[in-house]
């Protein structure tokens, strides 16, 4: 059991929340003219590093918000908590 | 509320608990973020919604419960008329609020199921199926918290000392009630 600090309700147990995947990855701004490859780049690849990585998480089972996080996945510490739309801090 | 049928039909007592449903209470489910749904809200129900976090505002007939920043429950603190599902809140607040698009307005009456939990020993039955640390939300009168209660997702408002509501799904009701019965009587 750990804790994680829902930035909009505060320290709560594991179980109420649910990892989505990798953070601040940006749409292209025009599909169309991509190929398949850079298309297949951008949906499905992931860097999945073992060290820090910055993710998106959501609190399923309390305010069902979606926020980021920048966590150790090496140990699993959390060193962050911020809002969607806040800037990552500097890696 | 019309056709009701609930699968909670007695109340539970055990030593320091006790658990009964209350209904028809009237719920409403308000989301909004502008300004103006926060002042036709306050307009209409006469009361400021709460924003800062897991807490809960009153007045003398409604209590407004807050989820996330952008959403609400609001309740109806006296048991609404069994003949009816429809309330004047809730009409002057769809037509000021959803029909102008400054927000959501959702009848959720007979999604949740409101059940009241009262006694010394409530803490210690949301402890054996909860992960959520209840310290200091039990000293906190009008503190609310959405967490998981025998995985299920549930709402709760401290009322005052050693008194609760939770708010479950109706279709989780029948199950989380046989829970908390089987739990209570083992404390």
């Amino acid at each position: 059991m750990f804790i994680i600090n829902c930035p909009y309700c505060g320290e709560r147990d594991h179980q109420e929340f649910k990892a989505g995947g990798e953070a601040h990855i940006e749409r292209p701004k025009q599909p169309t003219e991509l190929s398949d490859d850079e298309w297949a780049e951008y949906l499905f690849m992931r860097k999945n590093i073992k060290g820090v990585q910055f993710e998106r998480w959501n609190h399923a089972h309390g305010c069902r918000k979606w926020f980021n996080m920048v966590r150790d996945t090496s140990n699993d510490q959390i060193i962050l908590t911020y809002k969607m739309g806040e800037k990552p801090p500097a890696q | 509320m019309l056709n009701y049928n609930s699968p909670i039909n007695k109340e539970i007592k055990y030593n320091d608990i006790s658990i009964k449903e209350f209904s028809p209470i009237m719920k409403l489910n308000l989301r909004g973020k502008k300004r103006e749904f926060f002042t036709t809200v306050g307009k209409h129900l006469d009361m400021i919604l709460p924003t800062e976090a897991n807490t809960s505002s009153s007045s003398s007939k409604l209590t407004s419960i807050w989820l996330s920043p952008d959403e609400w429950m609001v309740i109806s603190n006296e048991i609404a008329k069994k003949d009816t599902n429809k309330y004047d809140v809730e009409e002057s607040l769809y037509n000021d609020i959803s029909k102008n698009n400054l927000g959501a307005v959702i009848d959720v009456t007979d999604h949740f199921v409101m059940l009241e939990l009262e006694g010394k020993n409530i803490y210690e039955l949301f402890a054996s199926g909860s992960p959520f640390n209840f310290n200091e939300f039990k000293e906190k009168k009008g503190s609310t918290t959405q967490t998981l209660l025998n995985n299920i997702d549930v709402i709760i408002q401290n009322k005052r000392k050693n008194l609760v509501n939770l708010f479950v799904r109706r279709s989780f009701s029948e199950h989380l009630y046989s829970w908390i019965n089987d739990s209570a009587s083992r404390l």
